[in-house]
This record gives structure tokens, C-alpha cells and sequence, in this order.
């Protein structure tokens, strides 16, 4: 065996290692949410249960996970279209014309830094006085505060690309500002728009902050549902990883589509 | 076409952020009916001089920042290192790696409850087999933090994994060829020539991992809630407990605004770094 065999095996070995290590919690949740309830209070621990328990998935969805698939379906939706929707043109007017430049890129970049306890007190606070809190309005504007700003950041970045022959092409043959942004830009950033689209929604879908303290009775998204779960008098561990591998669908089908666009919207497009 | 959304940035975020200015120099609270009043610097004064709590919250939250910074970069830079020496189906093994990084912190926070579980969990099980009598993780004052490090690491490690082979692939070639003909290797090819020219393009992704370091709050609530005691209370969990627990909104406020212009420091101090670390 030649010495560069010899690396490469240690190197994939290395990777085989690596994987096993971050796959097995999701493998984990995958056995749990198949177990019955016995399996779960045995030593050593079961790890692939003998008769798989499917009746988990529908008792937790009949258990509160449905109405919280529901819900933070809807949210997440409504932030992703509102942040498109004024992103979008926000992104083009600064791409293009260097609207405050300076200034509005480093805001936008503090409100990613922002901890989100130093907004969600005041923005409580207000909530209450204009019953916001526990509705479905309250939680899409939250989200959209943090996801506007990415939405913007990202496209700013896509349109940039974009070459600007056929815009000004189009300027030359009378059509309006607008006509151009939609008609010719709009449509040319379309792979910037699913990423932005898929992203602001995960956001949403995943967030926990903002979605614990702005429920209740009313909305109830998926994690809040999870940790209401988590945090009962009886855990029910078997129907809580059914509806906690639910909760990961959507982030698997970014992770696995969009993967050539992943390091540009976890890093705010700093990283092309 | 920036008004509608600079309108409803701002109108979510400085004018919140003024109000609860605004609050902190007060003593309002929810839970007595004490008229409100303008207390000054007051509640700054105590938290900064008096409030051992938080004092200790600052300090182990400080202190899970830099060792989740310093923990995650080495591993994610092993495990980019890696990736780049294998070209074939490496996109097909990125996508697997990727997986923690996208899902919900809640859904790892529930992972990490039956993994660390002490008495039917598979970690000490595993360990069990090693011969190791695992600690009751999430019990034990000793270990909970720990186990909250662990699993933020083993979440975001393939984020800064991914941004770390971005910035390596970004390398120009020939630099790199011309160092190994000048006679660089190892070490001193890696703190001169790689590290300047990684540096500033992994930079941001180790920054808004600081940051978020400095932020964690969902793992702390479905982990440990804060505890035992207050053993894993990170300065974000407490602030959340002295807002919408204690009923101390001006306190929490005040809190909040401390936190505000560390993240504030921090990040300014570390852009600084990087730049300069960059230029050279």
C-alpha cells in the first residue's frame, strides 16, 4: 500500500468519525419516536426498537402538534412573503442607487447582533397595550424585524451581480424605474429570492425566543409546543420526538437543496 | 422604495429600544403597585456593584464565549481541513454535516435531554461500556453547563466548519505554491500564509458565532432552566427571568442595556482584529 492510500483511508475514516458523531442525535430522535412506551425506561437503553410504535406521530400531532404545525406554518409563511415583499425593492434601491449606503448596511447588520431579550421587553410591553401579545400578527412582525433585514442584506448582494447593460438598455428605451426593477431585475435575481425565501422561513420555523414569550392559548408554534411537551408533569418521550423530527423537515430540505447557497445566508452573505 | 422597510425597522426596533431606555432609569415593576418612579442610574448602580447573580451570570457567560469560540473553530477547522483534502463526494457528505446547524435549537435542546439522560440515556450507556460511570448530567451543577457547551458545539461546529473550507478554498493558489518554493511549511506556512489570508473571510462567521454564543437562551431553557441553583444561568436566561418571572421590567431593562453594549464592544474590538490581522 502506497503511503498516500494510507492518508486518505485515516482521512475518510476521520470523516466516517465526524459524521457518526453529529448524525446520531437525529438518528436518536428517528429510534425514539418509534419506541413504545416500556422502551424507554430500560438499562441498557434500547436502541432500535423491536416493534416500531407509528401510533406516536398521530397521538402527537392529536396532542397539540398539529395546531402547532399549523401555526408556525402560517407565521413563518407570512414573515417570509412580507420580508420578500419589502426586501426586495429595498434591496434593488440600495444596490443600485447607493441609497444610505453606509449608514443603513451597518444598522441592518446591528440588528443581527441585537440580543433579542433587549427588544422583546419593550416590544411585550407594547404588545400588551395593543393586544398583540398571543396572535399570529404579533409573532410575524417579530420575526420580520429580524428577517427583513437579512432578506435586504442578501438580495443587495445577488442584484449586485447582476450586470447592468440590460437595465440601463431598458432606461434607454423609456421604461420607469419600477418597470426595470420588476420586469428585468425581479426576475433575474430569482435564485437569490428562494434562497432569501427558504431561509426567512426556516428562521421563523425555528426560532424559540420570541415564539415563548409572545404565545398562548391563541398560537402556539412548533417548539413552543415541544417545550410545553418537554417541560410536563408525564413526559411523553416517544410522541415528543415524533413531532420534534416534524419540526426538522423543512431544515432538511434546505440543508439538502440548498446546500451550494448554505454559507451565504447562515453568514449574512459575508461568505460567497 | 426603502421607506416602507426602514419604516417598520425602525419603528420595531429603536423606538422599543428607546422606550426600554427608558424604563431602566425607572423602578417599575409588575408585581407591586408602587407608583413608578425616576430612580436615575440606580438599577445599573446595584446590578454592576451589588448583584453578585449577575455578576456570576456575566462571568460564566463571558467564559462559555470564549471557549465555545475557541472549542468550535478548532474542531470546525479540523473538520474543514478534512473536507478539503477530499474533492469526491465532498458536497455528498456537506450536506449530512450541515444537518445540526439548520434544525431548531428546541429540537436539539430535546436531543440533548434524552442523550444526557443519566439513567436511560446512550451517552452513559456508551460510557458505561468504556467502564466510565457517567454523572447525572443535566443534575449535576458541575456538569449542566457542560452539557449545554456540548450541545451548542455539536450544533454549530459544522457552521463555522462550512465557513472555515469557504475561506480555504478561497486561498489563491499560486501564493500558496510560491511560499512552498520559498520554503514555507507547515507551521510557519500555516501562521503566515494561510491564517492572514483565512482570517478575515472565516472572521464573520466566527464573530456571529460570539455573538451567538453570547445570546444562547433556548438550549439553557429546554436543558437546565438555569439550574441546579443557578449553576448554568446564562446572562440572557437570567434577564428573561427578572423580565417576564420576577416581574422586573425596569431591572431586566437595565440588564438588557449592559448586554447591549457588550455584544457592542465586542464585535467593533473583534471587526478591529481582523481587519488589521487582514491587512498585513
Amino acid at each position: 500500500m502506497s503511503k498516500r492510500f494510507v492518508i486518505d483511508l485515516l482521512k475518510w475514516l476521520a470523516i466516517f468519525a465526524v459524521l457518526m458523531v453529529l448524525l446520531f442525535p437525529i438518528f436518536w430522535i428517528i429510534a425514539s419516536s418509534l419506541k413504545a412506551r416500556g422502551e424507554f425506561f430500560t438499562r441498557p437503553p434500547v436502541w432500535v426498537p423491536a416493534n416500531p410504535e407509528w401510533l406516536n406521530y398521530p397521538d402527537s400531532l392529536r396532542r397539540g402538534g398539529m395546531k402547532g404545525l399549523i401555526d408556525s406554518f402560517t407565521i413563518a409563511f407570512f414573515s417570509m412573503a412580507i420580508s420578500l415583499v419589502l426586501g426586495a425593492p429595498a434591496a434593488y434601491a440600495i444596490a443600485r442607487f447607493q441609497v444610505g449606503k453606509k449608514n443603513l448596511a451597518f444598522w441592518i447588520l446591528s440588528i443581527r447582533m441585537f440580543p433579542p431579550i433587549a427588544t422583546i421587553l419593550p416590544l411585550f410591553v407594547i404588545f400588551r397595550f395593543v393586544g398583540l401579545v398571543d396572535s399570529y400578527a404579533g409573532l410575524v412582525l417579530c420575526y420580520t424585524v429580524f428577517n427583513l433585514p437579512f432578506a435586504i442584506w442578501i438580495l443587495k448582494g445577488f442584484i449586485e451581480e447582476l450586470p447592468k447593460e440590460i437595465e440601463e438598455a431598458a432606461k434607454v428605451d423609456g421604461a420607469t424605474r419600477f418597470q426595470i426593477f420588476r420586469n428585468i431585475a425581479l426576475p433575474l435575481t430569482a435564485p437569490g429570492l428562494v434562497v432569501v425565501a427558504l431561509f426567512t422561513f426556516i428562521f421563523a420555523w425555528n426560532d424559540f425566543a420570541y415564539a415563548v414569550i409572545f404565545s398562548g392559548s391563541n398560537v402556539t408554534p412548533l417548539p413552543v409546543v415541544i417545550a410545553q411537551f418537554a417541560g410536563g408533569h408525564e413526559i411523553l418521550w416517544g410522541q415528543i420526538s415524533a413531532i420534534a423530527l416534524i419540526a426538522i423537515l423543512p431544515a432538511l430540505v434546505l440543508a439538502t437543496f440548498l446546500q451550494k447557497y448554505l454559507t451565504r445566508g447562515l453568514t449574512m452573505g459575508a461568505v460567497k | 422604495m426603502v421607506g416602507p422597510a426602514v419604516a417598520l425597522l425602525f419603528l420595531m426596533t429603536i423606538g422599543p429600544l428607546l422606550f426600554s431606555l427608558v424604563v431602566s432609569f425607572t423602578n417599575l415593576q409588575f408585581s407591586t403597585p408602587q407608583p413608578m418612579r425616576w430612580v436615575g442610574l440606580d438599577n445599573y448602580l446595584t446590578l454592576l456593584f451589588n448583584d453578585s447573580r449577575f455578576l456570576t451570570a456575566l462571568g460564566r457567560t463571558l467564559g462559555f464565549v470564549l471557549a465555545g469560540v475557541a472549542v468550535q473553530t478548532l474542531f470546525g477547522y479540523f473538520i474543514a481541513w478534512l473536507l478539503l483534502h477530499v474533492n469526491r463526494f465532498r458536497a455528498f457528505v456537506l450536506g449530512p454535516i450541515l444537518i445540526p446547524s439548520v434544525i431548531s435549537s428546541v429540537v436539539a435542546g430535546w436531543q440533548g435531554r434524552m442523550i444526557f439522560n443519566a439513567s436511560y440515556g446512550p451517552l452513559n450507556d456508551v460510557l458505561a461500556h468504556l467502564g466510565i460511570k457517567g454523572p447525572a448530567w443535566l443534575a449535576l451543577p458541575q456538569t449542566a453547563l457542560l452539557s449545554v457547551f456540548i450541545t451548542d458545539t455539536w450544533q454549530w461546529t459544522p457552521f463555522l466548519a462550512l465557513v472555515i473550507l469557504a475561506a480555504l478554498q478561497s486561498q489563491p493558489q499560486e501564493l500558496l505554491e510560491a511560499a512552498r518554493l520559498d520554503g514555507a511549511h507547515g507551521w510557519s506556512m500555516f501562521r503566515r500564509i494561510t491564517l492572514p489570508l483565512v482570517l478575515p473571510v472565516a472572521g464573520v462567521g466566527i464573530l456571529l458565532r460570539g455573538v451567538d454564543l453570547f445570546k444562547t437562551f433556548d438550549l439553557v431553557y429546554i436543558l437546565t432552566q438555569g439550574g441546579p441553583g443557578n449553576s448554568s444561568e446564562t446572562l440572557t436566561f437570567l434577564t428573561y427571568l427578572q423580565g417576564f418571572k420576577f416581574f422586573n421590567p425596569s431591572y431586566a431593562s437595565a440588564m438588557s442595556f449592559i448586554q447591549l453594549l457588550l455584544v457592542t464592544i465586542m464585535a467593533k474590538s473583534y471587526l478591529g482584529l481582523v481587519n488589521r490581522r487582514g491587512a498585513h
